[in-house]
């Protein structure tokens, strides 16, 4: 029987690629372009679909072809709402692949029941949770965001590289801000380092100074702030400012962004925050490129959004087919070793290689390798407030 | 027994981190929970767009506080949105009016039922509640400028010597100082003056009120516009202090409530009394007292736990929790508001 | 127009616009999206008969829905998980230590409260008392739930639940919300309107709070996904022959025309779009069982004298009281029905979802927009409150697309570059949330008894 769809598969590879070439090829953006994230997900969208243009304008993609994104809101928290934007966009538009979903609690949803059952390729730049690791998946999910699991031990080394010993942690109430402060804490009190108090807070409150209290009571001078920019982790650096209790803060991934700076840069001393991104030429080789098209470049995901949006084009192009199976089976020839190493804004060389027949070995601006489960390994920038704004310290 | 210095430090950590952002955040509250009984007194129902029309009137202030920066005009050290202030009320009662003259005064007049009047203003609150994003959008909008600080933590810590900080935000004392002023205001007016009297006649006795000549269509709009404005300060005042966001005004709706009923609806008192009672008892039970009675207490007895009631995820829930108890006990809140 | 006012042949018509919405989506969207649609309008407006046996027949104004569908998705992670044994050693014995002291705590200071009768110090000794059962709680709680959630925390850090076929939980859930609401309206029931209200607003806020953060029972807000499904897996159905060999024959005038591998690629597809819509007709298939029992149940329950008693309640307390109806019975024996209807279908919408996640519920999307379904439905009439599930929860899913496309249309003459329009169209989606409003005010207006109103009409 496996035999049998196998061939079917092969040969539907065959019969679309044959008819695909010079046409649309259409692939979803799944972000939540409304709710807790909704501040980060529009650069995202922008950095992927900058992928697919650069692809397209080349020329080179299956001999001319274009990929047309199609978008949907994962509303970020709303399951029933993602699955049926999902289902939409793979049953109706006929997308080849998604680019996305966001956070971890509707990826989940979306792939278990909208994307795995339909054979569709889903690559997350922003879907965080360890739990993910273990999905049945059937070898269709990726992300080139790296786990949380693996955050919390970066974040963690920094601190205690900082001298800091003793630290207060609070996290924003959900999978994402609960794994990562458990990966946190733990790898912290691994290093010897105390920690007074862990407390949740909620986004969307109205107010933070019962939580800035509690956690100013507990006798920490630091404060490790595992939350969101723009929701309840900015109520709680601004609440802890405007009652002095810290002044030192470490930020997640979700607290990195240029606002948080406006907002209170004078008087956040001596802070540092990880977010994602790899060697800094090519991160930074992106960021001009995202400038260039009036994109921020510098939010936590929008180099893994680029790179996202860059891996499904190069899979197409692999396989010499837009169709879903073929996708699924290149992903990891294109993303790893060996093959010629191909950066950001480099596409165009990558898609020749590869219709030549060649191997590249994705790098982009994240230094993606996918391991065994289709996750990245995952390199960290180590940031520090300076002259008003998070500038890199070292890569780890 | 403590020293002097120790109590002197429990004291301020006791004030900067319960006392004074509970009171601002109390004050709020009690002027949202104000709006919130005025309209259930005279117009007999719970208004559940109260929430949005915060949001709509902070809106209206916030975009004429842009107009006025644009313009180069500033209130000194004092926000200029307290400028912008009289036109947001303007507007939001101009708004709320004709959301009477459209909605609520037809069920008026077929004389519905106070439950179809909640119902109505569920569906206020969703269209408000879209029209606040379509217009502002539903990111943080930060619109505060003039003086942040009257004095920051490190100032003071170095001014009184103590290990303690405390820390006094302009926007407090701005929040407190204009919810005394308001407050004393709406009371004098509801004490003093002819048409407040009415107003209260009216809210106690309907048909007695109309029977002595009272124009209720002059009480009607007099409320709404009161609740505007009481609505448009608490908007524009919290979101000076903490920032705007469409959403987070829904959220405090809920708290509000609470206020309203713990006083007992229809009370002005009550919600005053209410919404710092739920403020205060957010922050105490979810408070880390260890730090307080490390200052007090002789060091043998010094506790290691954090000494916390309830974890901050509980925050809240307590103002609920605080509300079913204060309904179990006395069934129309504290100061016997009213029923319908 | 004539059509539309006679009542007996309203529901037909209403019904069949309906079918026709749904069908449209299938023909121009895809036949997945218009099922996706189906099963989620089944189960709202199973929620939906459940606030209408409350609102409707006995007119208590219940706030607090979302609760009671948090309880039943709760309900199935409890039913279906697997259980987790090394937590179950770890913390197993604390938690119901804690549990038993609570119990037993409160069952000892409601009978000091009693037995203290008209002593002084009444109040105090119960604060005091009950103050002590919550730290005697704490004593066991504290480390045990901290052993309980230290526990493989990436994967599992709870105890996990009975690993039951989830489909028992649509019970279970209904169970737990049945309990729950015993228990709330024993507390609120004495309330009047407005106090009731936002009691209940308030203990849906605490019961979510709790499913939130206690993390040895559900997860809490690190989720549970993957719940097992009571119908077939799309992957498994794919590769399973029977199922291939009903696709091709169904399909057998289309594939006779291909030979060999293209026919193979033909089917392939086939197969692939048909297990989609083979498991959301199975789900479709056990939700509309579900619902109509369920309304079997409410018509004959509402029609029954039972009914008519419960009506007269509502419409005149005082008279029904005269007559010696026991009305505070009456309101618990309702609030409990109809809660226990809401928790089923909180269990089904956490069966469909495959997860259960306490961080979203909130009450505009699971409190008013069910009373908005109700309302608009028609209060009273079960066949009205189901047509207001299926109506406005399809609008509510389509507001989005159609949002977009009105922005396109109005701003199509715009300058493409303008500010405006990018504006207006950054807007679309919030014309979701305009839209309810609108409706909602406009049914209450001008069909006051909303679309299928009460039978006998109710001023």
């Amino acid at each position: 029987m496996k035999k049998h769809l196998l061939t079917a598969a092969l040969t539907a590879a065959i019969a679309t690629s044959s008819m695909a070439n010079a046409a649309d090829i259409k692939v979803g953006v799944i972000l939540g372009f409304t709710g807790p994230i909704e501040s980060l997900t529009p650069d995202m969208g922008a950095s992927a679909e900058l992928a697919f243009k650069e692809a397209s304008d080349s020329g080179m993609l299956l001999g001319g072809s274009k990929i047309v994104p199609v978008r949907a809101d994962s509303t970020c928290v709303d399951a029933s709402a993602a699955t049926a934007a999902a289902e939409r966009l793979i049953t109706s538009d006929k997308v080849v692949a998604i680019m996305g979903a966001d956070c971890s609690g509707v990826t989940t949803a979306i792939a278990n029941s909208a994307a795995v059952p339909n054979g569709v390729v889903m690559v997350s730049p922003s879907a965080t949770s360890p739990a993910l690791s273990t999905i049945e998946d059937k070898g269709l999910f990726f992300r080139t965001a790296p786990s949380d699991a693996r955050q919390g031990q970066v974040l963690a080394d920094a601190v205690v590289e900082g001298g800091i010993k003793e630290i207060a942690v609070t996290y924003t109430n959900n999978d994402y801000g609960k794994g990562l402060a458990d990966s946190f804490v733990a790898a912290f009190k691994a290093h010897g380092g105390t920690v007074t108090i862990v407390a949740a807070h909620e986004d969307g409150k109205a107010d933070y100074s019962a939580e800035v209290a509690a956690l100013a009571a507990s006798g920490a001078e630091k404060l490790a702030v595992l939350g969101y920019l723009d929701q309840g982790g900015k109520g709680i650096i601004q609440a802890s400012i405007d009652t002095g209790a810290f002044e030192t803060f470490a930020l997640g991934d979700g607290m990195i962004g240029q606002s948080l700076v406006d907002a209170f840069g004078a008087d956040m001393v001596d802070s540092i925050g990880t977010s994602p991104g790899g060697a800094s030429a090519a991160t930074k080789t992106f960021v001009k490129m995202a400038k260039a098209n009036k994109i921020g470049g510098e939010g936590p995901y929008d180099g893994t959004s680029y790179d996202a949006g860059a891996l499904i084009a190069l899979a197409i192009q692999a396989g010499n087919s837009a169709d879903r199976a073929s996708i699924q089976a290149n992903m990891n020839k294109v993303a790893n070793a060996p093959g010629t190493k191909i950066y950001p804004g480099e596409l165009k060389k990558a898609l020749e290689i590869l219709s030549k027949g060649g191997e590249i070995d994705y790098v982009g601006a994240t230094n993606i390798e996918f391991n065994e489960v289709g996750e990245v390994f995952g390199t960290y920038k180590q940031l520090e407030i300076k002259d008003n704004k998070f500038s890199t310290v070292k890569i780890r | 027994m403590p020293e002097i210095i120790d109590i002197l430090n429990a004291l301020v950590l006791m004030t900067n981190y319960v006392i004074l952002p509970a009171l601002t955040y109390g004050s709020q509250l009690a002027l949202g929970a104000l709006g919130v009984t005025l309209v259930f007194g005279i117009l007999r129902f719970s208004n559940f767009a109260h929430g949005d029309t915060m949001a709509f009137g902070a809106m209206a202030t916030i975009i004429v506080t842009w107009w006025l920066q644009s313009m180069g005009v500033s209130f000194g050290p004092l926000p200029t949105a307290l400028l912008a202030l009289p036109f947001g009320i303007a507007v939001t009662a101009i708004f709320v009016l004709l959301t009477d003259k459209v909605v609520y005064k037809h069920y008026r007049g077929i004389g519905a039922k106070p439950i179809t009047f909640v119902m109505v203003s569920v569906g206020v609150m969703f269209i408000m509640n879209g029209l606040v994003r379509f217009i502002i959008g539903p990111g943080d909008q930060r619109f505060a400028d003039g003086v942040r600080f009257i004095f920051k933590a490190r100032e003071f810590k170095d001014w009184s010597g103590l290990d303690q900080g405390l820390a006094l935000r302009s926007s407090q004392v701005i929040t407190i100082v204009l919810a005394v002023i308001l407050v004393a205001a709406l009371f004098w007016f509801l004490q003093k003056t002819k048409t407040g009297k009415a107003m209260r006649a009216f809210s106690d006795n309907e048909n007695l009120a109309l029977l002595s000549g009272i124009d209720p269509a002059k009480i009607v709009r007099i409320t709404w516009i009161l609740a505007a404005v009481l609505a448009t300060v608490a908007g524009v005042l919290y979101g000076l202090d903490k920032s705007f966001k469409p959403f987070v005004y829904f959220q405090l709706l809920l708290p509000i409530f609470a206020a309203a009923i713990v006083g007992g609806l229809g009370k002005p008192i009550g919600a005053i009394a209410g919404g710092f009672i739920v403020a205060f008892s957010e922050v105490a039970v979810t408070y880390v007292y260890k730090k307080f009675l490390i200052y007090l207490l002789p060091e043998h007895l010094e506790p290691n736990s954090l000494m916390q009631l309830l974890a901050t995820e509980y925050k809240f829930a307590v103002s609920f929790v605080i509300l079913v108890l204060v309904l179990l006990v006395k069934p129309t809140g504290l100061f016997k508001g009213k029923v319908v | 127009m004539s059509l539309f006012n006679n009542p007996s042949l309203r529901p037909y018509l209403v019904f069949g616009i309906m079918a026709v919405l749904l069908t449209f989506v299938g023909v121009t969207q895809s036949w997945g999206v218009s099922l996706t649609i189906i099963n989620m309008c089944i189960i709202s407006a199973i929620m939906t008969l459940g606030v209408n046996i409350q609102w409707g027949y006995a007119g208590l104004f219940n706030v607090g829905i979302m609760g009671f569908c948090a309880l039943g998705g709760a309900a199935a992670v409890l039913v279906s998980s697997q259980p987790v044994g090394e937590a179950w050693s770890a913390g197993g014995t604390g938690i119901s230590l804690a549990l038993l002291s609570l119990v037993g705590g409160v069952c000892f200071v409601y009978i000091l409260h009693k037995v203290w009768g008209k002593r002084p110090l009444r109040n105090t000794v119960t604060f005091i008392a009950a103050l002590g059962v919550y730290f005697l709680a704490r004593h066991f709680y504290d480390p045990a739930s901290a052993a309980i959630e230290a526990v493989d925390p990436a994967k599992t850090g709870y105890l996990g639940g009975a690993g039951l076929p989830i489909i028992f939980s649509w019970v279970i859930g209904g169970l737990f919300a049945a309990g729950a609401a015993w228990f709330i309206g024993k507390v609120t029931l004495g309330l009047r309107t407005d106090y009731l209200a936002i009691a209940t607003l308030g203990i849906a806020e605490i019961i979510v709070a709790l499913l939130k953060n206690e993390e040895w029972l559900t997860r809490g807000a690190k989720n549970v996904t993957g719940l097992p499904r009571p119908v077939p897996y799309e992957i498994e159905l794919q590769q399973a022959g029977w199922f291939i060999d009903l696709v091709s024959k169904f399909n057998a005038d289309v594939l006779s025309g291909l030979a060999g591998d293209e026919r193979a690629a033909a089917l392939q597809t086939l197969v692939m779009d048909a297990s989609g819509i083979f498991v959301k007709l199975c789900y479709a298939g056990l939700f509309s069982v579900v619902l109509i029992l369920l309304f079997v149940l409410c018509q004959l329950a509402l029609n029954s004298p039972w009914g008519r008693m419960v009506r007269a309640i509502r419409d005149n307390e005082t008279a029904a009281a005269a007559m010696g109806k026991d009305i505070k019975a009456r309101h618990l024996q309702i609030f409990i029905l109809g809660s226990a209807v809401v928790g089923i279908a909180g269990a089904m919408m956490t069966t469909l979802d495959g997860q259960f996640t306490p961080g979203t519920y909130n009450p505009l999307r699971y409190t008013f927009l069910i009373w908005v379904m109700v309302i608009v439905g028609g209060s009273g009439n079960n066949l009205g409150s189901i047509l207001g599930g299926f109506l406005v929860w399809f609008v509510w899913i389509e507001a989005e697309p159609l949002g977009t496309w009105l922005m396109d249309v109005v701003t199509s003459g715009m300058d493409p570059a303008s500010a405006l329009r990018e504006h207006l169209i950054g807007s679309a989606q919030y014309m979701r949330l305009m839209v309810m409003g609108g409706v909602l005010i406009l049914v209450m207006r001008y069909t006051p008894g909303g679309i299928l109103p009460e039978k006998s009409a109710r001023k």
